[in-house]
């Protein structure tokens, strides 16, 4: 790592002469575009409502990480994952609505985290972080995590995407040219889950859905085929990342907040661009 | 039934049985279609007829025994489905489509030379050249029916499944539809097993017809199958069914219709 942060000494930015802003960086550049990229599907597969079940479920997960003193980062994972393959699995043997499904696992998780919360008034102070993000206290371990996840996207992305993206187009024809539709459902859900969950520290868990709809929603409007919406979404995560981490710098204000401000933008402009395409 | 079956067996169908949610859709279904021959399946709304064809392609578990004589390997089948629902506002071009299923690297990366020249000729052969740049949500119905022919076609499949072509299709896509179906089987004797509700359509294409509603009603050449009797056997008493006496099969060209309501929720 050190390696790395004398090299970003290098950069011309003024704002990356402190350790915590080079960690800032890293993690912005690491995770916006793993965002972007996950979210083109999200938007496909219409998921923006199962992202934010998996990131209010930590609320429940940093409660049982303190509760039982475990780092609240690993729990919140693990609940986020084991919320995630239920919603699917649940999805699967009942009659009910995606919506219906997800709606009330969405509840029992913030119900459950806010039950554990209220019966021990000291857990306030350890959700803030979480609440609204703070990727200013992010450290080397979780820089490391956020790389890793980065490579797991990037390799099944690479994959399955093909795949993935022919099922959010239709699930029977998906079928019917071979793709395995159950194990990449689960798949799929179980890098979700993590994703949004290790963005929690960078967006904070009432912005992270944003960060995966917003700029493949801009993606989207921009685009005209299949390999421009990707990157299109990944350039506006990227562009959005850096933008808010450096906007965020210079007016103190949320940096999870800011970045999604900005990604808002950019959606704003790409909604005018693609009406004055027509 | 009662012609000799000269020509082989592309899929033969075996005391064939569905169930869905626990309700029996297919009752010991038997048929045989035969090579290189287009093939209607007809029958009233819930008959089972799309449930026949999902069978076909392993889509849902069945007892009984389906037959596909292929020589060694898995036997290669294109599908052309019945009203693909899609998000209409999605970026996919009718080439994204085409290469999407067949190609290893992702489409995002590029569109690999192979799948990309093969796609294009596909579309050449549908008619469809001019579509590959073209977002699949703003096809018109027939255009779209096009490109998902042409998606069909691109593993040189021998047996072409298509559930209801001509839902969704305008007078003039469906006469453009219907020959190149004709072409298509004539220059690569292709074997293909036709879902329809336009006895026109059936009428004009087929040289074999399976009328089904849960089992197997009738079946046999398109004169001996299409007659008011067997018919209204399958369909129930008037259905608004018009029928001419006229040569049937491949080359006949007569107005020969059957308006049933539209099949939207068909097993």
């Amino acid at each position: 790592m050190d390696a790395i942060y004398h090299l970003m000494d290098h950069l011309p930015f003024a704002f990356t002469g402190d350790l915590f802003m080079k960690r800032a960086l890293l993690a912005v550049l690491l995770v916006a575009p793993v965002c972007a990229a996950m979210g083109v599907m999200v938007v496909n597969f219409r998921m923006a409502f199962f992202s934010d079940a998996i990131s209010h479920s930590a609320f429940t997960g940093v409660a049982l990480g303190v509760l039982f003193g475990i780092d609240p980062l690993y729990t919140l994972v693990a609940f986020g994952i084991v919320v995630g393959l239920a919603i699917i699995s649940v999805r699967r043997l009942s009659s009910l609505s995606v919506d219906t499904v997800i709606g009330v696992f969405f509840s029992f998780a913030v119900a459950l985290g806010i039950v554990l919360i209220s019966a021990r008034k000291g857990l306030t102070r350890d959700l803030h972080s979480y609440l609204y993000g703070d990727v200013l206290t992010v450290g080397d371990g979780e820089i490391a995590l956020m790389a890793a996840l980065f490579v797991a996207v990037a390799v099944f992305l690479t994959f399955q995407f093909n795949h993935l993206f022919l099922i959010g187009i239709n699930e029977r024809l998906a079928k019917a040219q071979g793709a395995p539709v159950k194990a990449l459902e689960y798949a799929y859900a179980l890098l979700l889950a993590l994703v949004v969950t290790v963005s929690i520290r960078v967006i904070g868990l009432l912005l992270v859905t944003a960060m995966l709809v917003v700029p493949a929603a801009a993606g989207r409007n921009l685009a005209r085929s299949v390999r421009s919406m990707f990157w299109a979404s990944v350039g506006v995560g990227l562009a959005s990342g850096v933008i808010g981490l450096v906007a965020s710098f210079y007016w103190d204000s949320a940096t999870g907040a800011t970045i999604i401000l900005t990604a808002s933008g950019f959606f704003l402009l790409s909604q005018v661009t693609g009406a004055l395409r027509k | 039934m009662s012609e000799p079956l000269k020509k082989p067996a592309a899929i033969e169908i075996h005391d064939l049985h569905v169930e869905l949610g626990r309700v029996p859709i297919l009752t010991g279904v038997n048929a045989r279609i035969r090579k290189g021959e287009i093939t209607a399946l007809i029958g009233p709304n819930g008959a089972g007829k799309t449930t026949l064809l999902l069978a076909i392609l392993g889509m849902v578990p069945y007892r009984g025994r389906i037959e596909i004589p292929n020589g060694a390997g898995r036997p290669r089948i294109g599908y052309v489905p019945q009203h693909l629902e899609f998000d209409r506002g999605m970026p996919v071009t009718a080439l994204d489509f085409l290469c999407l299923p067949r190609q290893r690297p992702p489409v995002w990366l590029r569109h690999s030379r192979r799948t990309r020249e093969k796609a294009l000729a596909n579309l050449e052969l549908v008619e469809a050249a001019h579509l590959s740049k073209r977002r699949l949500g703003i096809l018109s119905g027939g255009e779209l029916q096009r490109v998902l022919l042409a998606q069909a076609l691109l593993d040189d499949p021998a047996i072409v499944l298509l559930d209801e072509p001509s839902s969704a299709v305008d007078r003039s896509g469906e006469e453009l539809f219907m020959s190149l179906i004709k072409r298509l089987k004539k220059e690569r004797n292709l074997t293909m097993l036709l879902v329809s509700h336009d006895l026109s359509m059936v009428t004009r294409l087929a040289g074999q017809v399976i009328c089904l509603n849960r089992v197997v009603l009738s079946e046999g050449k398109a004169a001996e199958v299409l007659n008011e009797k067997t018919l209204s056997g399958c369909f129930g008493a008037d259905k608004g069914l018009l029928l001419h006496d006229h040569p049937w099969g491949e080359d006949a060209e007569i107005n020969c219709a059957y308006h049933p309501d539209q099949d939207h929720g068909d097993h």
